[in-house]
């Protein structure tokens, strides 16, 4: 295997070598275009089918980079269905939403607005309205019914897509990315956290900080002292999206507590392992020193798979400036006590890197504020980084 | 506030049983207005006892855990959150050059762990 210093500019030599500007980061000009051109426009992961395990179940998702929330619902027929929360009356949000994301459900699968009580089934039919002769000839429950949103799946993922004819299928958008992943047993490992915050800073710095391992060494010195980054293997990039396989050397001996966790649960990146369940084109040289794989689900996903652990990041722009992060760690669910233990130690750890993660982008972004410095160097492991850079100005540029 | 108690082979525990707290919120909270010396004090007295306290309430399945032991399993849960700062962190009671941690929401830091239920369940 050659593994010369500038492998994946000789790679992927399209890309460039240059510095990158730092203006799309703090530019509100240029994300209203990334508004219209990419989040108007792309399919964007919103959730997993088992949130909405039942019929009636709904999720309502914020999408404030598409000026929109969207309800998520499982109707009668099993299916699930996205809409605009926007009631026909007089634009009232059907569901109240309580957050950036409300779940609910109803047994008898419907929606009532509770401005005037209008009903709609989770087929988005319109079914009752209150006082509805008092409407005129010209109003039809039938053309009033919710606005839908084109939703599909993707191995258990919920994807919506606003535009009112999107220009490809999910299938189509995702193209390689899928293949990569498929058979991955995401639906068995489904015990899973969440954590959120909003960061004031660019949903691209939030991005770049996490799609690289050149930070593992001094970012996370202090929840992963022993772990040193190998760098990057199998770099892959497909259409928008990109994928690597981020390696790491673990220190000869795990902390007192982390010894006693990882005998009774492998729920930890810092953990052995044995037997694979990984997809056939992840990690393919079966090195030893493989920890994850981190992708980049264009635009806002970063998806990561290991052995017995997957977990995302999703970076939900609010403004040029801010960023709604959540990110979600998902295991296989426990079956003692002990078990459930070792999973809280391990998530405990992760959330404490994540904390590591999310401490430098604010001073990022300010600094970038600054224009003191108005583009960054990136090195070649770094590519992940270029690639989305490049792939965003190709959106907004198109 | 309803009285904590620990199993008598566990009694000598008693003085930690502050830490005995349902939630990872609650947990996180302690921990982080803790001292150094309360920090160092309940890891050194909690995990030498870890080994037995997971083999006691891994005696009952999960999720049916009597209620009686429900501070000790309690305890050993705040030692997941604790072991970091001792084992990593130099003592300190946050977690160093970090994002400020009250602006992190678990969605499931209100569930009473002990339940054993999915944290994404209301
Ligand atoms: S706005 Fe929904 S019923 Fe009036
Ligand atoms: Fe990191």
């Amino acid at each position: 295997m050659s593994e010369t210093v500038h492998r994946w500019m000789e790679q992927y030599p399209e890309l460039g070598s240059g510095p990158i500007s730092t203006e799309p980061y703090i530019s509100p000009e240029w994300y209203e275009r990334e508004k219209e051109k990419i989040f108007h426009k792309v399919w964007l992961c919103v959730g997993r089918e088992n949130e909405l395990p039942k019929v009636g179940d709904y999720k309502v998702k914020r999408l404030a980079a598409a000026d929109t929330s969207v309800i998520i619902v499982r109707a009668k027929d099993g299916k699930i269905r996205a809409f605009h929360n926007a009631c026909a009356h007089r634009g009232n949000t059907v569901i109240t939403e309580t957050g950036e994301e409300t779940y609910g459900g109803s047994k008898a699968a419907i929606m009532t607005c509770r401005f005037h009580g209008w009903v709609y089934d989770a087929e988005g039919q319109l079914k009752q309205v209150p006082s509805e002769q008092r409407f005129y000839d010209c109003f039809s429950k039938e053309k009033n019914g919710l606005t839908p949103v084109h939703l599909d799946t993707w191995q258990g993922f919920l994807f919506v897509n606003v535009a009112e004819q999107p220009e490809t299928t999910l299938a189509e958008f995702l193209g390689e990315y899928a293949n990569h992943f498929n058979g991955f047993p995401f639906d068995e490992l489904d015990f899973g956290f969440t954590y959120y915050t909003y960061v004031d800073c660019n949903w691209k710095v939030a991005h770049d900080a996490f799609a690289e391992a050149y930070h593992v060494d001094t970012i996370h010195a202090g929840s992963f002292p022993n772990v040193f980054s190998t760098g990057l293997q199998n770099v892959k990039l497909m259409g928008p999206h990109r994928t690597c396989a981020v390696c790491l050397t673990l220190g000869a001996k795990p902390t007192p507590v982390s010894g006693i966790a990882n005998g009774l649960a492998g729920a930890s990146l810092v953990s052995q392992r044995g037997e694979s369940m990984l997809p056939p084109a992840i990690n393919p040289d079966k090195r030893d020193d493989f920890a994850f794989e981190l992708s980049v689900l264009f635009p806002n996903t970063l998806l990561h798979i290991s052995e017995g652990i997957w977990f995302t990041h999703q970076f939900w722009p609010i403004a040029h400036n801010k960023t709604l992060w959540e990110g979600r760690y998902y295991v296989k669910a426990p079956t003692t006590h002990s078990q459930r233990w070792a999973i809280e130690h391990a998530m405990t750890l992760q959330r404490n890197a994540w904390l590591e993660d999310t401490a430098t982008m604010e001073d990022t972004q300010r600094a970038m504020q600054s224009r003191a410095k108005v583009e960054q160097h990136l090195q070649d492991d770094e590519i992940l980084i270029r690639h989305g850079a490049v792939v965003v100005d190709q959106f907004v540029n198109a | 506030m309803t009285n904590k108690s620990l199993p008598p082979e566990f009694a000598d525990l008693a003085p930690f049983l502050d830490w005995a707290l349902a939630t990872a919120d609650e947990r996180y909270a302690y921990r982080r207005n803790a001292s150094r010396a309360e920090l160092k004090a309940f890891y050194d007295a909690i995990l030498p006892r870890t080994e037995a306290i997971l083999a006691l309430v891994d005696q009952y399945p999960l999720g049916a855990l009597p209620e009686e032991l429900h501070p000790l399993y309690h305890l050993v849960l705040s030692l997941a959150e604790v072991a970091p700062h001792i084992e990593l962190y130099g003592g300190a009671p946050g977690v160093p050059y970090a994002f400020d941690e009250t602006r992190f929401v678990a969605t499931h830091g209100a569930q009473d762990t002990a339940l054993g239920l999915s944290p994404t369940a209301a």
